[in-house]
Formats: structure tokens, sequence, C-alpha cells
């Protein structure tokens, strides 16, 4: 493809208001949008707007509004060649100072392709990448050590291929590598053997799938930023690599490796990177597009979420709505369903609260005298939790556990079933917040800790109201619960419906219709 | 029945048998991660469970649930 057969618009108006930018133009393309001199964001000219009467609206990203207020001159232009098409002086919001999009050290922000503020790479002096160099060379060093053959992969493959250099509108570094096995399942355990080997090492890792993984650098001044691991593996001609790549391959495109120059330094690339970028970006990888979007094809989204995926189950929403601070407001007092608890048992030896959030139910269990141990899969939260219990001088073990993933189940359940007994344990609106593999690892969880020494206490909407779908809850079928933990060996105790005032949950009238159920089941051996 | 309603029915449980198979294959897709996860938990956690030596087997728990993800740590 030359050239000029890539997708471009042009823009012929603007016009800006507090819902975002008003836009006039021909065909369809990547546009940069500019505060002053400083590029804040991009967008697709059609694709990411809606029409409204004569023009087409681009509404402002959630992540961007907190800084709308002021005055500012917003430019847009082609991020081709940096032609600047129309500007407008707009007052946004009060209409108070200047508008300015930076964060608390006054670094200037811009949003990156999943709508993020972040520090681009083009803000950045060369001194400052350094760091991050040096940290690619130290875990593509240790990845070679581990045992795989890792290349540079993504928007930084694209960048050394390119222009021998970071992309200005990119935020992060990404690395990829080939398994040598050609089963999903041999490629997960090489992953898992691979976090262990970069743990040993005395790297922070997080992982993001069956076979994608990040490693977390700390950068001076106290910030940390992860480097990307995308695994793959390779079939019948055909490669395969998180998150989107699912192509026709040839070996020899592979291996052996060579190297690109990326900012001075160099690093191994496939051994024909034009093909690997070609399967990531489409044909027309050479223009510059800091709006891309990737569009990959179903079969291939199939086939990377079946094989590797689904241990995610609401964390990323929970990710976005965090960032964009529309998460509904904690509870900061007991729920009612802790307090009917600690009423049921005359005696709290070990509570386990599974989702414990940020930690209200664990911290008032602790205070009246229980051990108490509360599990959640949201870092933010468990950090706010332990920040809570140190500052109220209360003893609670917080720790992280994911529901979708058995390994963190079965590591957490051989533990706690070693803990002081009776055991108990809680799940206040979590069955109702995962799905069916989450529901299976709870009743799995509750059966290896409370098994003939406590019970398992469960609170859980049965039908959507106003306050679950703000929640973000998704009602379960109390009978299929129950048949959950009855096929695992349990019994169910008891069964209690009730309406939402009563069970603690928003401030509706007493006597509503009974939409929430409380369920308390057990185990013995 | 007439041959355009016959068409019609076949091609909407055929439809339906695609959408079956699909969710079929996603459910076959979905064993490899979790068989890595049991062989990982067997060989990581059983194996030296079998040991039956109490103190390395509570390190081995904490390094295990600290190697698959530990967001706190700093």
């Amino acid at each position: 493809m030359s050239p000029t057969d890539a997708p471009r618009g042009s823009v012929t108006a603007l016009e800006v208001d507090d819902e975002g930018l008003l836009v006039r133009g021909a065909g369809d393309g990547p546009v940069d949008f500019l505060f002053g001199d400083q590029r804040v964001g991009s967008f697709w000219l059609r694709r990411d707007t809606r029409p409204e009467g004569e023009w087409l609206r681009y509404p402002w990203p959630a992540t961007l509004r907190r800084f709308l207020n002021g005055v500012v001159t917003v430019t847009l232009a082609d991020p081709a060649d940096g032609t600047r098409w129309t500007s407008y002086d707009a007052r946004l919001g009060s209409g108070e100072g200047t508008v300015e999009v930076r964060d608390a050290q006054g670094h200037a922000l811009a949003l990156d392709k999943s709508n993020r503020l972040t520090r681009l790479f083009g803000d950045r002096d060369a001194a400052q990448l350094e760091p991050l160099l040096d940290a690619l060379e130290v875990v593509i060093g240790a990845l070679e050590k581990a045992g795989v053959e890792p290349f540079l992969a993504y928007g930084t493959l694209l960048g050394a291929v390119r222009d021998q250099d970071f992309i200005g509108h990119d935020s992060d570094a990404d690395v990829g590598y080939v398994s040598r096995f050609e089963f999903p399942v041999d490629v997960v355990r090489e992953s898992y053997a691979l976090q262990r080997r970069l743990r040993e090492m005395g790297f922070r890792v997080q992982r993001y799938s069956g076979l994608g993984l990040k490693v977390i650098l700390e950068e001076p001044g106290g910030t940390s930023r992860g480097l990307d691991v995308f695994g793959g593996f390779s079939r019948d001609g055909m490669l395969y690599l998180m998150g989107e790549v699912g192509h026709p391959f040839r070996d020899e495109w592979l291996h052996p490796r060579t190297s690109a120059t990326l900012a001075g330094r160099e690093f191994p690339v496939p051994a024909r990177p034009e093909h690997l970028l070609e399967a990531m970006y489409g044909e027309s990888w050479r223009l510059p597009d800091p709006a891309f979007k990737f569009v990959t094809p179903v079969s291939t989204q199939r086939r990377l979420n079946g094989w590797f995926r689904g241990a995610r189950v609401g964390l990323d929403d929970r990710w976005a709505r965090s960032r964009a601070g529309t998460l509904p407001p904690e509870r900061t007092g007991p729920s009612e369903l802790v307090r009917w608890v600690a009423g049921q048992e005359p005696v709290l030896g070990t509570v386990v609260d599974v989702g414990c959030g940020r930690g209200s139910d664990a911290l008032w269990l602790a205070a009246q005298g229980a051990r108490t141990v509360g599990l959640d899969y949201f870092p933010p939260d468990l950090r706010r939790a332990v920040r809570r219990a140190e500052r109220r001088g209360v003893e609670v073990r917080f720790e992280w556990m994911n529901l979708g993933e058995l390994r963190s189940v079965l590591g957490a359940g051989t533990w706690l079933a070693r803990e002081e007994g009776p055991r108990i344990m809680l799940a206040h609106h979590l069955v109702d917040a995962t799905d069916r593999r989450g529901r299976a690892n709870l009743v799995r969880l509750a059966k290896m800790v409370t098994r003939s020494s406590g019970r398992l206490y469960v609170q859980a909407y049965t039908a959507p109201t106003e306050l679950s779908g703000r929640l973000g809850l998704d009602p379960v079928d109390a009978e299929q619960l129950s048949e959950l933990v009855v096929s695992s060996g349990g019994r169910v105790e008891q069964v209690v419906e009730l309406g939402e005032r009563e069970a603690g949950m928003g401030e509706a009238p007493p006597g509503g219709p009974p939409v929430i159920c409380r369920m308390v089941a057990s185990w013995t051996r | 029945m007439d041959p355009l309603k016959r068409l019609l029915t076949r091609r909407r449980s055929l439809s339906e048998r695609v959408r079956v198979l699909e969710s079929e294959i996603q459910e076959c897709r979905q064993l490899n991660v979790r068989l890595a996860e049991l062989c990982d938990v067997v060989t990581e956690l059983l194996l030296p469970a079998a040991d039956r030596d109490e103190a390395a087997l509570t390190e081995v728990l904490e390094r295990y649930r600290a190697d698959i993800g530990d967001p706190l740590a700093r």
C-alpha cells in the first residue's frame, strides 16, 4: 500500500465547548488536538466522533475533564506532517486562568491510545529516556537468561524500525517473545516459570493473562513504569502473539533474530521485523497514526481469549472507573451482613473477608477481636485498606488474591486452611460481581478453608435494582448458588431473602421486595 | 412444509448449531489455562508438601503465592 492509499482526513472548521470538540472536515483518519503547543490527544475524524447537526462531535474523554477550566487555544493538526488545520480560542468551565494538562510536578500529560493521561515520550528529553532504555536492556537480558528469545514488540518495534527512536505519542515499552512450545497449555506453563525466574532476579511482575506479563521497574523520582512482555507461539504456519496478533507467519521471519537501533542503542528484533509490523498494524504501518486502534479479527480474539484470558473479570472495568473517578463511594462502616454474622457466630476465630474492598468489614471484625484476613484483587483498594488498618492500629492481614486464577485460589486456600479455627468466610456482594468461574472458585476456597471448622456467609443480589446497576452487580440465581454448594459436597444451612434496606444496601424504604439473598453454607470432612 | 419455510428453518437450526459449536470450542480452549494451573500447583506445591517438612512447606507456600502475583510488594 502506498502512503496515499492510507486512511486520511482533513479538517476545515473547529469549535470548542464544555462537551468537547465540534469539527467539520472530509474523509476519515487521525487528527491531533493540541492545547497551545502541547499535543494532548488524537482521534479519528469519523470513527471517534458522532454527528451533531452540521458538525461532528468529539466528546472530551472523561480523564481529561478535570483539567478543563480556563482559557485555551485548541488546534487541530495532521499527525503525519504536523500541518495545523485550524485553531479555536475557548473558555471552558468557570473560565478562570489557563487550561494546563500537567501532573503535580508540572510535567505535560497527554492521552495515550487507551485515553489514559500519561507522560509521553515526545515530551521527554533523551536523558530522561535513559532509565527506560536501561530497563529494556535489563528485562531483555533477564528474559534471555530465563530461556526465551525476546524482541522489541508493538509500538517500540515500530519506533525502532521506522524512526530508530521511541514514537513520540507512545508512553510505554513493549517486549515480545515466541515460545518454543506449540500447545497453549505448555506455553502458559512456560510463562509461569518465566514469572518465577523474573521474581527470583528481583523484579516485580504482574500477570495479565496466561501469556501476558508486566515487569515493573522503579524509576528515579519514585515513579514506577511497567514493561509489557507479550508471549506468543506458532504452530502450523500461524503466529499468535498476545495481545492482538494471529497471522500467517514463517519461522524464518522470526529466526535468527537481528537487531535494530532504538534511541542510539541496539536491541533484538525478529529476522524480518516488517512482517511482524504488518501483522500488528496492517499494511500502512509506515504512516504515523497516534489514534491507531487494533482491528483484531474476531477469530483471533476468540482464540487468544479462550487459550489465555479470563482471569481479569471486572478488573479492567474497575481500573477504568477508578481512573475516571466514577467508582461509587465506598461504605465507611461495617455492613449489615458482617453485623449479622457476628450475631450468628458465638466465636469468631479466623474470619476471611473475600472481596474485602477497602476493608471496612475486616477492620470492624478485627476491632471485635477476630483474627481477620481481607482478600481482594484490586490493588488500590488493598493499599487503602492497609493504610486504614495502620492508622487505626488494628491488626488485619490484607492480601491479594484473584478468584479468576485457580493457582491464586489454591495457594490462598492452602495457607488459610492452616490458620487457627473456627474459620469463617464472608463474601459481601462478591458472587454477584464475579462470573461462573469466580463463583466456583469461591466455593472451592470456602470448602478448603471452612471445612469442619466454620461457615461461608454470602450476600448477593437476586434481582436487579437501580442500586445494583449503579454498583455494577449482576444478580445471581439463589438456586444455582445452592446447587453449586451442594455439588461441592456442602450443605446450605440457611437462605434468607431480604429487601435492600434490610440488607443494608442503599436508602430504599423498609419492606421493599426481596431482591437480596443471604446464604450460609458449610462443609464437613 | 413449503420449501421456503423448510430452508429458513434449516438455516436457523444451522446457525444455532454453529453458536453451540463455537461455545464448545471455547470451552475446550479454556482447558489449556486450567490444565497449566493444575500442573503448576502439583509441581510447585503438592510435591514439596509430600516431603512433610513443615517449615520448608510454609516457606514454599509463601513464595508460591508471592510468585503468582504480589501487587502490594514494593
